[in-house]
């Protein structure tokens, strides 16, 4: 797919969860058993704790993310926090929480629904330290050196150009900044049927890159203390579960050997990253 | 969108500093307006008070 392509059909995709409300994890196009239940599973499944869960409105959490809580957990009262493709402002949310009235988050998004639900979260939950704006995370809106911390859940891989991301997170971070990424990385190459497929790109598969040349990218665009924190294997059983890969199996007539292998070769990881000073 | 963001906030295509033009506002924030690069000709719409900042091609 060309890189237009993918910008359409992963905007498209992701307004038609907006508009359906809840979805499992990372973002089948189709659901069977949507709702806030499963999502608050898959949530918890992830690695947010009851009290996350509870410290967010109602709507917000779509369970789409593959878990972001080392990077909540590390930001300190005052931060100005950028989350790189907010959704419905789950993260954005639990970040306010704990930056307080002198922090900011800002959520960034490329898919209007998703915008539309976030702000309406935040009218009804009264958050008063949390913006969102509309825009690309290839073309960031912010300044340069205005972030103190940079966080994504999820959402990294969806993009066809991932250099050109880490390079404007950069430029937007002041130096000393931390880069806090969540995200589906693959340890092997997937087949070339699944990447190929629309449906598996908006399942953050075909769009996920090698490890070793994500963590690459990373230290490519600037930064230093490049670590991953945490390393998780894809669920299978959330892969069989998942209505996007269970088609995609169901039209491969996929052996469950070969559907073991590509699950192996899935992983999500959390990564931390900082710029370092002297490079203003 | 808060006036208080204003300072961070820079053109996505050539992140030059933005003006920004109110038509609505009330206690809270700007609802409808527009931001205006300073460097280059593009100009962005807020609705609803979330500013679109996308690149033009992407704005439909």
């Amino acid at each position: 797919m060309k890189e237009e392509e993918i910008r359409k059909v992963v905007r498209e995709g992701y307004a038609r969860i907006a508009r359906q409300d809840s979805n499992p994890c990372c973002a089948p196009t189709t659901s069977c058993c949507g709702g806030t239940d499963l999502a608050r599973d898959i949530s918890r499944n992830v690695g947010y704790t009851e009290e996350e869960l509870e410290a967010v409105p109602e709507g917000a959490n779509l369970g789409l993310g593959c878990g972001n809580p080392v990077a909540l957990a590390s930001l300190q009262e005052g931060d100005i926090v950028l989350d790189l493709g907010s959704g419905a402002g789950f993260d954005c949310f639990l970040a306010a929480n704990r930056v307080g009235e002198r922090g900011r988050v800002i959520g960034v998004d490329m898919t209007q629904e998703m915008l539309e639900k976030a702000r309406e979260n935040a009218r009804r939950a009264e958050y008063g330290n949390v913006e969102f704006r509309l825009g690309e995370i290839e073309n960031l809106p912010l300044a340069d050196d205005s972030v103190d911390v940079v966080i994504s859940n999820c959402v990294i891989n969806l993009s066809p150009d991932k250099k050109r991301v880490f390079a404007e997170t950069f430029r937007v971070l002041r130096p000393g900044g931390r880069l806090m990424v969540s995200d589906i990385v693959l340890l092997k190459e997937l087949p070339d049927f699944i990447k190929d497929s629309i449906e598996a790109y908006i399942g953050c598969l075909s769009g996920a890159m090698m490890k070793d040349i994500y963590v690459g990218t990373i230290q490519s665009a600037g930064f230093r203390d490049v670590r991953i924190m945490d390393e998780t294997l894809f669920p299978i059983d959330l892969m069989v579960n998942d209505p996007t890969a269970a088609a995609i199996i169901e039209k491969q007539e996929l052996p469950l050997e070969e559907l073991n292998e590509v699950a192996g070769s899935v992983i999500s990881i959390k990564v931390h990253a900082v710029k370092p000073n002297g490079t203003a | 969108m808060k006036r208080e963001l204003m300072d961070i906030l820079a053109c996505p295509m050539c992140k030059g500093p933005l003006q920004l033009e109110v038509t609505e506002e009330d206690e809270n924030e700007v609802i409808t307006g527009s931001l205006k690069c300073t460097q280059c000709p593009e100009t962005y719409p807020i609705n609803d008070a979330i500013p679109n900042l996308l690149p033009p091609d992407l704005r439909d």
